[in-house]
């Protein structure tokens, strides 16, 4: 196991945005986190991200005990916008203490097919913006790679590329755990689904166990 | 390059990518300086006071024997005031609807009294209300006051006339009355002629001790003269306008200039930049392990110290630069340099703990930046408050870094003896700086949720 949720919620005041859900992800595993606007994919996703605290519940490392090297794409674009594609991941990757920082976002400009001309990030298009917050979270060479609808705004070519660089990341031995809304992401790449539903876990189980559960319905 | 360093090169390379920004970082000293002069021009312009001559004043009035060309004599004593002559209608009408802040009227029989060096004459001075009235009557004090000393030597010459008369003897008048003084030099020689020629021993010996007594009384009145100008100024006061510097090269205004500026820049700076981070998203990024919450506060003080030195430096170079060009003397420019930079460090750094709290409760730049002014503005106006005048406020005034600020500098520019004040206001800096900056962490969950 890589990574285990244990009961973790996320209240606001009143409002429970998530309800105590725990969650293993284990190596190989493509879990795809499924739930209408607002169940909690979101939330799921950054508290094992560890950039929000869970209000209760806790978030601990696999067996191994090396702790896990998670990547986190989030919904919204997450780099500085008056620095290049390149300053960005050149800071990010010092900042994860990768020891190569320029060859390492080198060589993801080049396999991400960045644009590498002096212009800003905010300059740039939604999709190349898109890739380089993919490409930021690949920096310290994840083994958790944590997916926030990521797709939304890539075109087919696009899509296909992050898939191949999900499914690297899983031969490697990681797990990717990725929210979608699109079911046929879901048939093409997860192994998992989860269901979150107003902001509570309804269903844990391999693909097949979806397709036949009464969930599925709901989400054709 | 530590993780300080590598965020803090960011910030530093996206404001030097912000031209607005940095434009106004440049611009707003300029502006500062452009405002304060026209304070100081509004604060030495010289209030339109009218003047009502219901007496008539004569072209040409005598007092004593001496004469004064009645314009001539205002136009040399209305220097701090600017004196219009308007009927007693027109100023009433101007003052109330605010043409003029006061008028002076002399009333009838003005010249009259003035002539007969018995009573005073009174001017009469009518102010509006408001902040004026004080500074109004303190003006029309002076010009009263330089219209007394140019009377005086009148009055001095008239009494000395009188005094003359009784030592030399003549004609002479008072309040038109016409009268014949025997005069001491001629009552000396009289008591002399009866002390020679008299046969009565006892009327020699009377007129040998009047005689005495009238040298006595000669000499004393010899030196009245100097006894009456001393009467008239027991201390007079030498104006000598190139023993200082200038009020715009003051070490006041240098201070004031330096805080006031570092204030705004430090606070707003740091408080966007922090909130920045959020806006672009980036927070939940770098709190996932890569960099310590504290040690994004301190990234943003750090930040409002490097411009906080970069400004000041220069501010301090123009104030430094002027004062050798103009040679102007008084105060160390270049030799306490050092001394000023550590405070401009340190008030930067408060300032921009400063910053951080506001930023971090205020979660999104544009919210932080009307906030960080709309609280530095009062606080500042609180730091200005003198410690005798109110104090709560002046208390509250001591809570923000500015009163602190202006205090070290006006030392380490010009104090004879700076270390007490240094040591005591480079503690408080840094003692609100920590408690700003702890307060800035503990908020940073706010900008995390």
């Amino acid at each position: 196991m890589l990574l285990s949720a244990q009961g973790v919620a996320r209240r606001y005041g009143r409002v429970v945005a998530l309800a105590p859900t725990s969650l293993d992800i284990n190596g190989g595993d493509a879990i795809a986190l499924i739930g209408p606007n607002g169940a909690g994919k979101s939330t799921l996703l950054s508290i094992l991200a560890g950039s929000l605290e869970p209000t209760e519940g806790s978030v601990s490392s696999g067996e191994t005990g090396a702790g896990p090297r998670v990547g986190w794409v989030p919904q919204r674009q997450a780099h500085y916008a008056r620095l290049s594609p390149r300053e960005n991941l050149e800071l990010f990757a010092r900042l994860e203490g990768v020891a190569d920082a320029v060859g390492v976002a080198e060589s993801f400009l080049r396999v991400l097919d960045l644009p590498d001309d002096g212009r800003w990030t905010a300059q740039l298009s939604v999709g190349n913006q898109q890739r380089l917050n993919l490409a930021i979270a690949l920096l310290a060479a994840p083994n958790v790679l944590l997916l926030d609808e990521p797709t939304a705004s890539l075109d087919p070519r696009q899509r296909r590329r992050l898939w191949e660089v999900a499914t690297q990341v899983r031969e490697r031995g990681g797990a990717v755990v990725f929210a979608t809304q699109n079911l046929e992401e879901v048939e093409h790449f997860a192994t998992r689904v989860v269901v979150l539903l107003d902001g509570a876990l309804v269903f844990d189980g391999s693909l097949d166990e979806f397709s036949r559960s009464p969930e599925a319905d709901v989400f054709a | 390059m530590s993780k300080i360093g590598l965020l803090l090169g960011k910030d530093l390379r996206t404001l030097r990518r912000s031209p607005l920004l940095l434009a106004a970082l440049v611009l707003y000293p300029i502006l500062f300086a452009v405002l304060v002069g026209l304070v100081v021009r509004y604060a030495n312009d010289r209030p339109r006071v009218a003047f009502v001559d219901l007496d008539h004043l004569p072209e040409t009035l005598t007092v004593g024997s001496q004469q004064f060309n009645v314009e001539q004599v205002i136009s040399q004593v209305q220097g701090s005031v600017d004196l219009v002559p308007l009927s007693q209608e027109e100023a009433d009408d101007q003052l109330a609807s605010g043409g003029i802040v006061a008028e002076i009227v002399v009333p009838p029989g003005f010249a009259s009294k003035l002539r007969g060096m018995v009573e005073s004459p009174r001017l009469v001075l009518k102010t509006a209300r408001g902040g004026f009235s004080g500074r109004v009557e303190q003006q029309t004090q002076a010009l009263v006051y330089a219209l007394n000393r140019r009377l005086q030597d009148a009055y001095i010459k008239a009494n000395l006339k009188y005094v003359k008369l009784i030592l030399e003897g003549g004609q002479g008048s008072f309040l038109g009355n016409e009268f014949d003084v025997v005069g001491l030099d001629r009552a000396a020689q009289m008591l002399d002629e009866i002390q020679r020629t008299s046969k009565d021993p006892e009327v020699s010996a009377r007129a040998a001790e009047l005689a005495t007594f009238v040298r006595q009384a000669r000499l004393a009145l010899t030196a009245s003269g100097d006894s009456l100008r001393a009467t008239a100024n027991p201390i007079q006061l030498k104006v000598d306008t190139n023993a200082g510097r200038t009020w715009l090269l003051s070490a006041q205004l240098q201070a004031y200039a330096l805080a006031l500026t570092l204030a705004f820049i430090c606070v707003l700076l740091a408080a966007a930049a922090l909130a920045a981070e959020r806006d672009e998203n980036v927070l939940g990024r770098l709190v996932r392990g890569l960099v310590r919450l504290r040690d994004l506060v301190a990234v943003k003080i750090l930040l409002a110290t490097v411009i906080a030195l970069a400004l000041g430096f220069a501010i301090v170079l123009l104030f430094g630069v002027l004062a050798e060009a103009l040679g102007v003397t008084g105060g160390e420019p270049w030799a306490r340099l050092p001394l000023l930079l550590i405070g401009i460090a340190l008030a930067g750094a408060a300032f921009g703990a400063f910053g951080t709290l506001v930023g971090a409760v205020s979660r999104e730049s544009r919210t932080a930046v009307l906030v960080g002014f709309l609280t530095a503005l009062p606080l500042v106006l609180l730091g200005l408050v003198p410690e005798g005048a109110a104090r709560a406020a002046w208390w509250a005034g001591r809570a923000f870094p500015f009163s602190h600020a202006v205090d070290f500098f006006q030392a380490a520019l010009y104090d004879a003896d700076p270390w007490g004040t240094l040591v005591r206001e480079g503690a408080w800096l840094i003692g609100l700086g920590l408690l700003f900056a702890a307060g800035a962490r503990a908020g940073m969950r706010r900008l995390l949720a």
